[in-house]
């Protein structure tokens, strides 16, 4: 939801700032509605890219004897699957944020060819949030679906797994199973849920529609759904989910399956 | 010209720069850009829902009398559990505001229920109360029932199932009775009398005077005629007996045994077992024009029908395969075919009022014990496990099971005895169902009307 909310803040200020300033004013809002979106930025997308950042200061060092771009990338996709178990390191390098530019400006140096473009002042604004070496000769909007798609193959395997695994063991706590039911293992409702970072519910969990319908058609569906709506709340708050990994779980579609419960 | 340029070249900057900002942030990990988190939870527990259920407001004993009951019925069920009225935070003045949920979410309290009794000027006891979802900060439901003061009982066995129907999804079963075998006496000298009590132990009535023996009661499908078998003059038949009016009579003129009857689900016909030299087969009878119809034929012990909840089918026990078992056919005795193929004899079955089950009796040399079973005889499920645990009959949601459980004597016959137990279809909430003294072969009776 604040997501949403900020992304919609952060369009009606990019229309803000570019027609109505084609239409008269121009100066003073766009320094306003920067410091917002900035803000926002940070918490929301600093955590994976600043994971990523420091898996790249490791790279460096093998990287000298391979000049060429094409070949460092895929070394570190791959090695990035066991980095995820050990978050610490990252988090302190996020802090420091400012910090971590010293080693990578070597890589700087090759790119600024590149960097002519017209977006020096958008550039700027990226390159705190992600300051990473091999993403740097494409422009940074490719860098984001570069880190998610060429880390997220291996890392995001084992992390998320890591990630489902918390939440299956604090979800197994608070589901009390509807087992009477005739045919219980028919009854499978799926919830979506809203996370706030602190790991509270950021919003009442919510039927996805099928459940939905079927719960609207059926009794036992009913008590199955409310069954899961319940445990969604009474498992609040979340607390075993990584914070600096919030955007992989604040939304999360549960399927609460009971057919592994039946039949003792 | 110049001055246009430039703002023209400020401008597409600005646009360029909101645009590309968009952008990234949409790439950067906005949550309509990351995928949610799919996550597959097939582990949980199975205990008992909080509920709060404070006393209920009002003048008198009533208000705390109807809430103690519900409590009660709840917790025995087994699917609830009554959160001790002295954690409770707010104190419930008025059951038509809104409760302060939070309160009672400290308290880990799911459910709410506030209630309020009062008399009415024509004497009559009305009972108001609604169930508040603590989650959802909603109520789930809300009734008012009037009565006569005596009926208070009921009263509360209503707001049970209204409750246990609103979280469970399937009626509840509070507001039945139990009709059983009462016993007392010596061993060598047993005094069985026909009695019923209401479905938690209260209320209870004998029939019968324990002159004769009597078995197998099983109610009518409106709770107000018994069959049963009794050897009044020494001539074993099946009996009807009135609850309204109190009056006996025998059932059909047949010259020999007749036994385990059991009524049809609309009650117009009944069901039972004929002994004909040594060989007893089923039969049903029509209540109205008293005329009977065989529905087995075959040389081998028939008996203990039961009809599927739709009437058209009979599971029954036979030993026609070479053991004591338990089969099934169509309501006109065609298409026997046995379903039980597990260990030992399996024996009075019991189809569930839901119809998805049939409960039996196992019978092995080491134990005695109450199973369901699908009607196609999948999914054989041991629910109980006793010396001598038996005959199976349903609650009316077909969620609860009681039967018979006969102790072992332990040294010089002592701890011997029968007692009626109840079992959910889960196996779990195992549990005795008190009864004025030893009590057996229970029947469940319907939803009364």
């Amino acid at each position: 939801m604040i997501a949403s909310g900020v992304l919609h803040v952060m369009v009606i200020a990019a229309a803000t700032v570019a027609w109505p300033h084609a239409i008269e004013q121009s100066e003073e809002i766009p320094s306003v509605v920067p410091v917002d979106l900035v803000t926002i930025a940070d918490v929301t997308n600093i955590a994976p890219s600043a994971q990523e950042t420091p898996k790249a200061e490791t790279p460096p060092e093998p990287t000298p004897p391979q000049p060429q771009a094409a070949a460092p990338p895929p070394p570190q996709a791959e090695v990035a699957p066991p980095e995820p178990d050990k978050p610490s390191p990252p988090k302190e390098e996020q802090k420091n944020a400012s910090a971590p530019p010293n080693p990578v400006r070597p890589r700087r140096k090759p790119a600024p060819d590149q960097q002519k473009f017209d977006v020096d002042t958008v550039l700027a604004l990226l390159d705190k949030r992600a300051p990473k070496p091999p993403p740097a000769p494409p422009p940074p909007p490719n860098a984001k679906p570069a880190e998610t798609t060429v880390k997220g193959l291996g890392a995001q395997d084992a992390f998320t797994m890591d990630l489902k695994d918390a939440l299956l063991a604090q979800m197994r706590e608070c589901w009390n199973v509807p087992v009477g039911a005739p045919n219980p293992e028919q009854l499978i409702v799926q919830v979506r849920v809203f996370l706030a970072q602190d790991g509270s519910l950021a919003q009442p969990p919510s039927l996805e529609p099928a459940s939905r319908a079927a719960a609207a058609a059926n009794p036992y569906m009913r008590t199955a759904a409310e069954a899961a709506l319940r445990a969604v709340s009474v498992c609040e708050p979340y607390k075993r989910l990584p914070p600096n990994k919030y955007d992989a779980w604040r939304e999360i579609v549960m399927t609460f399956d009971p057919s592994k419960m039946i039949g003792r | 010209m110049m001055a246009r340029h430039e703002r023209f070249s400020h401008f597409r900057r600005h646009l360029t720069f909101a645009a590309v900002l968009a952008l990234g942030f949409v790439l950067a990990g906005f949550p309509g850009a990351q995928a949610a988190l799919q996550v597959r939870v097939d582990q949980g527990v199975t205990e008992p829902i909080p509920l709060a259920i404070p006393d209920f407001l009002g003048a008198g004993q009533s208000g705390k009398d109807v809430a103690t009951v519900v409590r009660a019925d709840l917790e025995r069920s087994g699917l609830f559990r009554s959160l001790n009225p002295a954690s409770f935070i707010e104190k419930i003045t008025d059951i038509n505001t809104p409760p302060r949920f939070g309160d009672w979410r400290t308290i880990q309290a799911q459910g709410l229920v506030t209630g309020q009794s009062s008399l009415q000027p024509d004497g009559r006891l009305k009972v108001d109360f609604r169930l508040w979802d603590i989650f959802g900060e909603s109520q789930m439901v809300g009734l008012q029932f009037t009565t006569t003061p005596e009926n208070w009982r009921r009263i509360a066995h209503l707001v049970s199932d209204s409750i246990y129907e609103r979280i469970t999804g399937e009626k509840g079963y509070f507001d039945t009775r139990i009709v059983f075998i009462s016993e007392s006496g010596p061993k060598l000298n047993r005094r069985k009398r026909l009695a019923v009590m209401d479905q938690d132990g209260a209320n209870p009535v004998f029939l019968t005077q324990g002159d004769y023996l009597v078995l197998t009661p099983r109610f009518n499908p409106t709770a107000q005629m018994i069959a049963y078998m009794s050897y009044i003059q020494n001539r074993p038949r099946v009996y009807l007996f009135d609850l309204e009016t109190g009056r006996q009579e025998v059932l059909g003129n047949f010259p020999n045994m007749t036994f385990s009857p059991r009524f049809s689900p609309d009650g117009k016909s009944v069901v039972m077992a004929l002994e004909t030299n040594g060989n007893s087969e089923i039969y049903i009878m029509d209540l109205a024009t008293r005329t009977s119809k065989r529905l087995t034929n075959d040389p081998a012990i028939d008996t203990a029908p039961s009809f599927s909840p739709d009437g058209k089918q009979i599971t029954f026990e036979s030993n026609r395969g070479g053991s004591q078992q338990v089969y099934v056919m169509n309501a006109d005795g065609s298409n026997v075919h046995r379903i039980s193929f597990g260990q030992g004899k399996n024996g009075t079955p019991v189809w569930s009022p839901r119809g998805d089950l049939i409960a039996f009796t196992k019978i092995t040399p080491d134990y005695f014990g109450v199973g369901v079973m699908r009607p196609d005889g999948s999914g054989e499920r041991l629910l109980t496990h006793g010396w001598q645990d038996e005959g199976p009959s349903w609650a009316p949601n077909g969620r609860v099971i009681m039967f018979t459980r006969t102790l072992q004597a332990g040294a010089g016959g002592v701890g011997a005895g029968s007692q009626i137990w109840s079992v959910d279809i889960t196996g779990r909430n195992e549990r005795r169902v008190l009864s004025p003294g030893d009590a057996s072969d229970p029947a469940w009776s319907p939803l009364i009307q």
